[in-house]
């Protein structure tokens, strides 16, 4: 276990030096993938450990990125007072959205948070004065100084913040009742896990990361707009996910970092791009529902057994 | 343990996928990057965008290109979403290296891409998006050539209102900022020339718009101005012929394209007839020599004639561009927007020329004429400005 | 105005029933959310297009063939894609979803961004009543939506076919005992559901051209109106979107333009707090 820490921190170490020898295209690409990290891992949290696809985690993030920016244009705000006041509103819609469909499960879920992200969408639109609409609204940034490098620790202590977070519910006891929801709703009630309430705790966490993911976001872009909270974005979140491994902890990080690499690949192919992403995640989801980590997995298993048979005396 | 050493396998293949994304190698062309939206809502505009940048490469390089290069024109997509517009335009400078961007249609973008082209110091020639902000931040690497909100209201909508005589009109935006955005110039121009109006919003989605345009002929318009884009344009003008507001009000398309679109007379059938609409072209009446030469050269390289106006505006940017780049006779920046400041050049739409005076949205910017064209019997017929006129409106 | 309101809310009501119709068939039966359900009318829509416009057919037989064309392409998608699915729902609601993506953008490409319409059936309008216009190409669409409706639900009532369908939405285990070999079924049922997206394709486009995107509204109203009826309820699903059609309408001529969209989604909220399984699910969970 030792081992595994230092392995791990000099992993870290090593991934926190990687923007120093790079040019601001590259670093620019890390903070994206950074910001993807978190909203896969977040979104996985629910839908990978507790079993409900929810339509709505970049409305989340949304509700994040214009809370804040609102804040700190139109009332002075400090940004990151703004952020942290995003995610909390993040966390409050979450709780209540959870709140209202959460007992019907399944389908509702998914369906009443694609409703709740359009009604965000058309209230954006709409509401040109405060939130400048499909303009977009243009935010200060978080650092005096415009510097990738410094958006980069931030997004890299933020990741790390939301993945410990999640690692911790799910290694937890909580993880348990997570599992226990997913796999046997009846079973794991009968077995006293309050069902609702895991589930609304899942989705108001969630909700909660993906506002702090889309507040920080939109202080790095320095302009928020509907297309955070649209559902091209879901979609991206969503595939990153699957093709990582949905309901494995390493799979969201695999899939939002190898796939905004891959775009950044087939964006040369212009109108193509966007079929040739869905192409993959289209068959990844059908052919390897566990994604690159299932497919990593049963690959050692098949070799592991391969070892076994070829050397029957040695007892696994 | 598992896990820790997917952990380092990750990272490790992260650091070589990004050095291996490195830098394109260094060729002997001078790039210019494009932003358009490619897919998308507006994906349309992105094809005439690149058919103008077609033309104008085989143009430019046919007389010599650039500073003795060739000219290579690199166009990324924006989706019409000014965060993708911004990190696209950022690439275009430092992964291609490109010496000045052109184009953009979706204001959004063009706003979030003008914040870039400052930061990066990179010369911006902004081609079809038309929110007066672009041009009035007075922003020393942003450039317009060609139309803006208020240049489109103030130039040519208002006077033409008050041209025609008429009395009550209808503002109708879609719920975009381009919409929301000139219909508010509008009303202030309706204020001024004493036009009284009504106004309504439509949700960009909506196919249907029968009670709305109920709404509006209870109001009983002599015009109604729409900015509404692409084909909510036909919805709206195939319904209002449906419900009896045309022809007794007219409908002016106050963008364009939409109305010149192919598919435009079979979505809108007969009721296309005396429709009325903003263009910066004609089909027959043409303002320069190059006009008539872009036009034929459109029709060899397409088999088919121009229509969406865009790709003529592309068309002239790229000339204005190389034309800047061949007098500065450099590629550094700030030589660069010296040379666009002292452009004046023939292009197809009249002589680009852009305004210096500061404090307006008139800095940096170029307005070429624009004309209102109704549809008589699927011929185009100029109504406004009266020295263009090639015809009078018909109800 | 209130008069026009209300007719056009009923139309706009019938068509979007139309459109629910096939997700609450393949819902009731399959427990599938078919997130793809817009993107099979736009292919409809494409298709009559294409046999009508540019290959010069009869434009009715141009529309029987786009079904038809469209039921095929279901039943290929239920055998590649939905298959594997079954039981998992959101396994399913996730393939789907990223399959709309995929034909969207692949519409994008093959047919290109501007709008398509194949040719009107009847032209110009009629005077309702003395009280307004109204296209007479969205009446015929209406005649033609209700024939759909009324078709189908005959067939459900009284073919083999129909009572089978029944049985199976009503308890699937009981009908697997009774012998129904329930794989043929869904597939059926399915490739059913993309025809009954088909149809409403084939009779709405020459009102509203299909573009690539323009099915995902659509898609979105056909899955408040099934939630809003009760999952898998078809009588539900045709008063649901009567409702939402009537809702829109009124909303927009006597509260906001802007904002009638959302309306559907208020009423949408409002029927989960009060009535979770809509307003004619059966109450379990």
């Amino acid at each position: 276990m030792n081992r595994n820490k230092w392995l791990l921190s000099a992993a870290i170490l090593a991934f926190a030096l990687l923007p120093l020898g790079l040019g601001t295209y590259h670093q620019h690409i890390l903070i994206v993938s950074l910001f993807y990290v978190m909203m896969a891992a977040s979104w996985n949290l629910l839908a990978g450990y507790t079993g409900q696809v929810s339509f709505g985690h970049a409305a989340f993030a949304g509700i994040g990125a214009y809370a804040s920016g609102i804040l700190a244009t139109k009332a002075g705000f400090n940004p990151w007072l703004g952020v942290m006041a995003g995610t909390m509103l993040a966390t409050a819609f979450g709780f209540l959205v959870g709140l209202l469909c959460l007992k019907m499960g399944g389908i509702y879920l998914s369906l009443t948070t694609l409703a709740f992200s359009s009604i965000l969408h058309i209230v954006i639109n709409n509401e040109y004065e405060i939130t400048r609409g499909t303009m977009g609204l243009q935010v200060p940034g978080l650092v005096a100084e415009y510097s990738k490098i410094s958006y980069f620790y931030i997004f890299l202590v933020a990741t790390l913040l939301v993945l410990g977070v999640i690692y911790r519910m799910v290694h937890a006891n909580m993880g348990l009742n997570f599992r226990a929801v997913q796999n046997d709703e009846r079973a794991a009630a009968s077995l006293g896990v309050n069902v609702v309430r895991v589930r609304v705790m899942a989705f108001t966490v969630s909700s909660a990361m993906a506002g702090l993911a889309g507040a920080l976001y939109g202080h790095y872009l320095l302009l928020v707009t509907p297309q955070i909270p649209s559902l091209d974005q879901q979609f991206l979140v969503l595939s990153m996910t699957v093709i990582g491994g949905l309901g494995s902890f390493v799979g969201p990080i695999i899939g939002a970092i190898s796939l905004e690499i891959l775009s950044e690949y087939i964006r040369a192919y212009g109108e193509y791009h966007v079929l040739f992403f869905g192409l993959v995640a289209l068959t990844v989801a059908r052919f390897a529902p566990k994604g690159l980590v299932g497919i990593y997995q049963s690959a050692r298993e098949r070799r592991m057994q391969a070892v076994a048979k070829t050397s029957p005396a040695v007892n696994r | 343990m598992k896990k820790c050493r997917m952990l380092i396998c990750l990272m490790l293949a992260t650091v070589g996928t990004v050095l291996l994304l490195g830098p394109a190698l260094a060729a002997d062309t001078i790039k210019v990057g494009v932003v358009g939206p490619r897919t998308g809502g507006a994906a349309a505009t992105g094809k005439a965008f690149e058919e103008g940048i077609q033309l104008a490469t085989e143009y430019v390089n046919a007389k010599g290109g650039v500073l003795g290069k060739k000219l290579e024109v690199v166009f990324e997509d924006t989706a019409g979403a000014p965060d993708k517009a911004a990190s696209g335009f950022e690439r275009l400078v430092t992964r291609d290296k490109v010496v000045m961007v052109l184009g953009e249609s979706h204001s959004s973008a063009a706003l979030a891409e003008i914040e870039v082209a400052n930061r990066l110091k990179v010369p911006f020639v902004v081609v079809e998006a038309w929110a007066d902000p672009i041009t009035a931040k007075n922003y020393k690497y942003v450039f317009r050539a060609g139309p803006s909100n208020s240049g489109v209201v103030n130039e040519s909508i208002a006077k033409w209102v008050a041209h025609e005589g008429f009395k009550k009109a209808y503002i109708v935006a879609e719920n975009t900022d381009w919409g929301i955005g000139i219909a508010d110039l509008c009303k202030a121009a309706l204020d001024t020339i004493g036009v009284e109006y009504g106004f309504l919003m439509t949700e960009r989605t909506s196919q249907d718009l029968y009670t709305e345009l109920n709404k509006i002929k209870a109001f009983n318009p002599d015009v109604v101005l729409a900015f509404v884009y692409g084909t909510g344009l036909h919805y709206l003008v195939a319904q209002a012929g449906e419900v009896g507001l045309t022809p007794k009000a007219a409908v002016l398309d106050g963008a364009g394209p939409p109305s010149l679109w192919p598919d435009f007379w079979t979505n809108v059938g007969d009721y296309g007839d005396g429709a009325t609409f903003v263009s910066s072209m004609h089909e027959k009446v043409e303002l320069t020599e190059l006009a008539a030469q872009f036009r034929e050269s459109y029709v060899k390289a397409f088999g088919k004639s121009p229509t969406d106006y865009k790709s003529r505006s592309m068309f002239d940017a790229v000339l204005i561009a190389a034309d800047a780049i061949n007098r500065a006779g450099s590629t550094d920046a700030d030589i660069l927007v010296d040379a666009l400041e002292k452009t004046e050049l023939l292009v197809t739409r009249g002589t680009a020329r852009f305004g210096t005076t500061k404090g307006g949205p008139e800095y940096h910017h170029w307005m070429p004429p624009m004309l209102i064209i109704q549809w008589q019997n699927k011929e185009q017929v100029v109504l406004y400005p009266p020295d263009a006129a090639t015809g009078k409106l018909k109800r | 105005m209130l008069a026009l309101a209300i007719t056009n809310g009923l139309v706009i009501g019938m068509i979007y029933a139309l459109t629910a119709l096939g997700v609450s068939l393949v819902v009731g039966i399959m427990n599938v959310v078919n997130f793809a359900h817009g993107e099979f009318y736009i292919l409809a829509g494409y298709f009559s297009y294409i046999f009508a416009h540019t290959m010069g057919f009869d434009p009715f037989a141009a529309m029987f063939i786009a079904v038809c064309a469209v039921f095929l392409f279901g039943v290929l998608v239920e055998y590649t894609i939905i298959r594997p699915t079954y039981g998992d729902e959101l396994y399913s609601l996730i393939l789907t979803f990223i399959l709309s993506i995929v034909l969207q953008n692949a519409y994008l490409l093959i047919f290109g961004p501007y709008p398509n319409k194949p040719p009107n059936w009847v032209s110009g309008a009629t005077n309702v009543f003395g009280l307004f216009y109204y296209g007479n190409q969205r009446l015929a669409a209406l005649a033609a939506g209700v024939a759909v409706i009324v078709l189908f639900f005959a067939m459900l009532k009284m073919t083999w076919f129909g009572r089978m369908i029944r049985a199976t939405s009503q308890d699937r285990e009981m009908a697997e005992l009774n012998g129904i070999n329930t794989k043929r079924l869904n597939m059926l049922s399915f490739g059913l559901g993309c025809a009954l997206a088909g149809a409403a394709g084939v009779i709405l486009a020459p009102v509203f051209p299909v573009t690539p995107t323009a099915g995902v509204p659509l898609a979105l109203t056909a899955f408040v109106c099934v939630v809003l009826g009760g999952m898998g309820s078809m009588r539900g699903c045709i008063v649901g979107g009567l409702i939402l059609g009537l809702v829109e309408n009124l909303g927009a001529a006597y509260v906001s333009t802007g904002y009638k969209h959302v309306f559907m989604f208020i009423i949408l909220i409002l029927v989960l707090l009060v009535r979770p399984s809509g307003l004619f699910g059966r109450s379990e969970a």
